[in-house]
C-alpha cells in the first residue's frame, strides 16, 4: 500500500505563493494501476515526486508498506555526465544489485549497444528515456511510479515495455500519468484527475477520459 | 534494524564517493592520482615562494611550520565550503533514489576533500621533512586534535554555507570575499600570543583560531605559548554542526527540481 493523506504542495516562485495541490488525497493497494490524468502544468508530475519522497509536501503524509520506485521519467535518477556504464554501477550499488545482472538486463532491454559507454549527456531524450525505464525495471519494486515516460521510443520499444511492466509485472502496483488513452482504459481500475490543484477520483475511465477531455 | 540501516548508508556514501570521482576526475587513473596532486600543486608553489619572499623565522618561530600548519587548513576550507555552495540543487539528481539523502550526497564530498587534504598534508610534510624545513610536531597528539578540530569545523562550515547557498543567492555572492577575509582573520597568519590583549580574546571565541592555536601547540610545543581550549572548541563545533545539520534538514524543503 503506498497512500497519500492530505496533501498540499505549494511553490514559491517570484516571491508568490503558488499552490500546485490542494488537499489531494490517494491510496493504491497492492497490484492496483491507477492513471494520472491532468493538462500540463496540473501537477501529475509533483504528486508523482510526493509519492516518491523526491520532494517533501508543504502539509499531509506519505506512507507505505511497500518498495516504491523511484519516478520514472525524462528526468532525475541519472548523472549526465556519468556513461551509460557508470550509471549503472551507481544503481546497482545503492539497490545492492549485481552489477553484471543489471547491466545485462539493461542491455537486452533499452538496446542501446555501444553507447552504454558513452556519457548520458550525448543520449537523445528518447535513447535516454529507454535506458532510465531499463534501469528501473531492472530493479524489483512493488509498486512503479511512471511519469509519461510511457510513449518513450519507437514501436517496438513500447510494444516490449508494455509486456515487460503490465504482462510480467501484471502483479506490482503502478501509478502511472499519461496522456494515452488505450494504455489507461486496458490496464488501470482507477484514474485520478487532477486541475487547479483539486483532484478526483474516477472508477469509470470513459467518464474520467470524457472529463479529461474537456478541462 | 538500525544495523541494516548503517549498512545501507554505507553502501550509498561508498557509491556516492565513486561517483563523485568519476564525474569530476573521470575514469582514467590520473583522476585519482590529481586527486592527491591537486591539493599539493595549489601548497607546494605558495609555500616556497613565501619562504623565498620572507624571513625564515617570524616571531622567532621558523617559518615552514608555520605556513604549512596555516595554509593546508585553508585549503581544506576553500574546497569543502566551494563545493558546498548549491550542492542540493547540483545533486538534486540523486535524490530521486530515496535511498540518498542530503546528508550522503554532503558526506560522501565530505569524505573525498578530507581524504585528499590528508594525503595532500602527509605528502607535504614529507616532502618538507626530507629536504629539513620541517621536524616532526613536538606534541602529536595535540596536532591530531587540533587537525581533527580543523575538519570538524571546515565540515560544519560547509553544510552552514550549502544548506543557506539554496536559500538565498546572497550566500553564493558573499562567499568570494569572505572566504579571503577569512586568510586575514582565521589565525593562518597569527598566533593568539602575538594579538593584543582585547583582540586576542575576541579571536579565541572563533572556533577555527582555537584550532589552530592547538595544532600550533602541537608543532612547537613548549617553544610556543598558545591559548587553546579543547572543551570550549568541541562545544562550539558542536552548535554549529547542530545547526548546520537542521539548516540542511530545512533546505531540502525549498528545494524545486525540474
Amino acid at each position: 500500500m503506498i497512500s497519500a493523506v492530505d496533501i498540499t504542495k505549494d511553490y514559491w516562485t517570484e516571491g508568490r505563493v503558488h499552490r500546485v495541490l490542494s488537499n489531494v488525497s490517494l491510496t493504491v493497494g497492492r497490484g492496483e494501476k491507477v492513471a494520472l490524468l491532468g493538462r500540463n502544468g496540473s501537477g501529475k508530475s509533483t504528486l508523482i515526486r510526493l509519492l516518491g519522497r523526491v520532494e517533501l509536501p508543504t502539509s499531509g503524509i506519505v506512507e507505505q508498506t511497500m518498495s516504491v520506485s523511484w519516478p520514472i521519467g525524462w528526468a532525475g535518477g541519472v548523472h549526465p555526465i556519468l556513461t551509460g556504464n557508470d550509471n549503472m554501477r551507481f544503481i546497482a550499488r545503492i539497490y545492492d544489485k549485481p552489477f553484471d545482472e543489471l547491466k545485462a538486463y539493461v542491455e537486452d532491454f533499452a538496446e542501446l549497444g555501444k553507447f552504454l559507454s558513452e556519457p548520458l549527456r550525448t543520449y537523445s531524450a528518447g535513447m535516454r528515456a529507454r535506458f532510465v525505464f531499463a534501469l528501473s525495471l531492472a530493479i524489483d519494486f512493488d509498486c512503479y511510479l511512471i511519469d509519461e515516460v510511457m510513449a518513450a521510443g519507437d514501436q517496438r520499444f513500447q510494444r516490449r515495455s508494455h509486456e515487460e511492466l503490465f504482462e510480467k509485472r501484471a502483479d506490482r502496483s503502478m501509478i502511472v500519468a499519461s496522456h494515452v488513452a488505450e494504455i489507461v482504459k486496458s490496464y488501470c481500475s482507477r484514474a485520478l484527475i487532477l486541475h487547479r490543484g483539486r483532484s478526483k477520483m474516477f472508477t469509470d475511465l470513459d467518464l474520467a477520459f470524457d472529463i479529461y477531455n474537456d478541462l | 534494524m538500525f544495523w541494516r540501516g548503517f549498512q545501507v548508508q554505507r553502501r550509498v556514501v561508498g557509491a556516492l564517493l565513486i561517483r563523485e570521482i568519476y564525474s569530476r576526475f573521470g575514469r582514467e587513473t590520473i583522476g585519482f592520482a590529481w586527486l592527491i596532486a591537486e591539493p599539493l600543486v595549489f601548497a607546494i608553489p605558495v609555500l616556497f615562494t613565501w619562504r623565498a619572499i620572507r624571513n625564515p623565522h617570524e616571531h622567532g618561530l621558523p617559518l615552514m611550520p608555520f605556513l604549512w600548519s596555516g595554509y593546508l587548513p585553508i585549503l581544506l576550507f576553500r574546497h569543502l565550503g566551494g563545493r558546498a555552495l548549491l550542492f542540493i540543487r547540483a545533486n538534486a539528481t540523486l535524490l530521486y533514489h530515496r535511498r540518498v539523502t542530503i546528508f550522503d550526497v554532503f558526506l560522501g564530498r565530505a569524505l573525498l576533500e578530507i581524504g585528499g587534504n590528508l594525503t595532500a598534508l602527509l605528502v607535504s610534510f614529507a616532502v618538507f621533512y626530507c629536504i629539513g624545513e620541517m621536524e616532526v610536531p613536538k606534541d602529536l597528539p595535540m596536532f591530531y586534535l587540533g587537525y581533527f578540530y580543523m575538519i570538524w569545523w571546515c565540515v560544519a562550515a560547509a553544510m552552514i554555507i550549502g544548506a543557506l547557498s539554496e536559500r538565498s543567492e546572497w550566500v553564493e555572492k558573499i562567499w568570494q570575499p569572505y572566504s579571503y577575509l577569512y586568510l586575514m582573520f582565521s589565525g593562518f597568519f597569527y598566533l593568539a600570543d602575538w594579538l593584543p590583549l582585547g583582540l586576542r580574546n575576541a579571536a579565541l571565541y572563533q572556533p577555527y583560531t582555537q584550532a589552530y592555536e592547538i595544532i600550533r601547540g602541537g608543532i612547537f610545543g613548549t617553544t610556543v605559548r598558545t591559548y587553546g581550549d579543547p572543551l570550549y572548541t568541541a562545544f562550539a563545533l558542536a552548535i554549529l554542526t547542530v545547526l548546520g545539520l537542521w539548516l540542511m534538514h530545512e533546505a531540502r524543503k525549498f528545494l524545486v527540481l525540474e
